[in-house]
């Protein structure tokens, strides 16, 4: 019952986002260059984004800043499996699974008023799309790093899902201090953009190249700044 | 009742001050929304190449502020945290004091007000100058948005009441809440100014409750109505404000004889 209630909210969400962008382009052909179907694309992978961060990120988070704050981290610690991967996978909010799900369909919908892609177009938004995944897991493993030294960092989880919220329009129209922020410190425009960008045919190999390179670094840098943190860590028995 | 008050506010500031962060978050938040909106007519006034209808960037800037300005000032959240309190149990313990629960959400919301308008004011003065907003409004016009303020701030206070009351009989009403929610930002005035909602969605946002919380007043405060439409629109204001009163009587009496707290 809970569950159809979330779904619910979920396709409410969801649906009147579409109108949104339906009335914008009430008045126009194209915003910043981007075509209807090419920006229900881009709100589909929003939802992916903000989707799979919520169902599997963002509670593994929570609760291993609870843990920090208890000292109970210490039985996470014990465990022989990378300490990284565990608390960030280890609860699952499986309502937002749906979410995933939905944006995958508004994705689909913008594709099917769009011109055949072609495998390499298919490829490159897969690639694209685990890049700005890894971008937003690395962004958020290094916000709640924090919480080694901070202890009571909820609030910076915040400040993501405020920025997310953003992601649902391409990040090139906005002010260049929004637009700078969320290509760099908190790079959850370009992990949504560059993906629609691939299935728009705006993204040339260079573009593509980019972003891998910058998701490695990004995954590199949060690993090392796990360990870095992980030191600073002193749980109950330590 | 005034000193029960007093002595409300004085804990509700000593509360505040321990959520500073918090706070300061809220108030990014709280512009973010608007900022992204504007930014997005912005885009598509350049692809027009200069204006959409009577709306010009400095227009929507305009919007977008007044937009900040209402949302503030009309917020509350005691929707959410009164689904909480039926399921948690805990509006037990708060029908036990001699006070009806709504005067202790009215001063946490004064609180709220007075601690986050020192933050949110130079922020809004710098998107203002970002995108050179326009405010043609007359001495009038700032006149009677006082009222209209007020009038929105609470038709959104009881109409919130309303749809939390269903808490009574559904534990899990936050799904009604974010239903309501949706429902007004489509047509509240969020996506766009009332004036550019294309066709019939304009005329159903008049009739819907929601754009007498938000569109109406921000409409007032950039100028953008003529007197006689400002008093119609105040006036359709006042009716929903009593209609929603109204029904929260009869829903609130209702609910209190169906309350028992999960689990009791």
């Amino acid at each position: 019952m809970n569950f159809a209630i979330d779904l619910l909210s979920l396709v409410m969400v969801i649906s009147t986002s579409v109108g949104a962008v339906l009335i914008l382009f009430a008045y126009t052909p194209a915003l910043g260059g981007w075509t209807l179907p090419q920006m229900l694309v881009l709100l589909g992978v929003f939802y992916i984004v903000q989707g799979v961060s919520e169902f599997v990120f963002i509670p593994s988070f929570e609760r291993f800043m609870e843990h920090v704050r208890l000292g109970t981290l210490d039985f996470v610690l014990l465990k022989p499996v990378s300490s990284q991967f565990l608390v960030s996978v280890r609860h699952l909010k499986s309502s937002n699974l749906g979410q995933v799900v939905l944006g995958a369909a508004v994705v689909g919908f913008g594709l099917a008023r769009l011109e055949a892609l072609s495998p390499a177009a298919v490829a490159a938004f897969a690639v694209a799309l685990l890049c700005g995944l890894v971008l937003v897991y690395a962004l958020l493993i290094v916000l709640s790093t924090v919480a080694f030294w901070l202890v009571r960092v909820e609030n910076l989880l915040a400040v993501y899902q405020a920025f997310l919220d953003a992601g649902r329009f391409p990040v090139d129209i906005y002010p260049g201090w929004l637009r700078i922020t969320m290509s760099s410190v908190l790079p959850i425009g370009i992990a949504i953009t560059v993906p629609a960008q691939a299935v728009a045919g705006r993204l040339d190999s260079v573009g593509l190249a980019t972003i891998v390179a910058v998701a490695a670094a990004a995954w590199l840098f949060a690993r090392w700044f796990w360990r870095f943190g992980l030191r600073s860590y002193t749980g109950a028995s330590a | 009742m005034i000193r029960a008050y007093r002595a409300l506010l004085i804990a509700g500031f000593q509360h505040a001050a321990q959520y500073r962060v918090s706070l300061f978050l809220y108030v990014f938040f709280s512009l973010l929304r608007p900022i992204i909106f504007l930014a997005a007519w912005a885009a598509v006034v350049a692809a027009r190449g200069g204006s959409v209808g009577s709306f010009g960037v400095p227009d929507f800037a305009a919007y977008y502020i007044g937009v900040t300005i209402v949302l503030h000032l009309s917020t509350s959240w005691n929707a959410y945290e009164f689904e909480f309190q039926i399921r948690q149990g805990r509006l037990s313990p708060l029908l036990l004091r001699p006070l009806h629960p709504i005067h202790y959400a009215v001063v946490e919301n004064i609180v709220w007000k007075v601690f986050t308008a020192g933050a949110l004011i130079p922020a809004i003065v710098a998107i203002a100058l970002t995108f050179s907003a326009r405010f043609p409004a007359e001495p009038w016009h700032y006149l009677l948005f006082v009222p209209s303020l007020l009038l929105a701030a609470a038709l959104r206070f009881v109409f919130g009441w309303v749809v939390s009351s269903s808490a009574f009989w559904i534990t899990r009403m936050s799904a009604l809440n974010t239903f309501s929610e949706r429902i007004g930002f489509i047509f509240a005035g969020q996506i766009a100014p009332l004036a550019l909602l294309p066709g019939p969605l304009q005329a159903i946002a008049y009739a819907l409750p929601y754009a007498y919380m938000l569109g109406v007043p921000v409409d007032i405060l950039r100028g953008a109505t003529t007197l006689e439409q400002s008093l119609v629109l105040m006036g359709g204001q006042a009716l929903w404000l009593a209609a929603a009163y109204a029904v929260l009587q009869v829903v609130w009496r209702a609910g209190l004889r169906q309350y028992s707290a999960v689990g009791a």
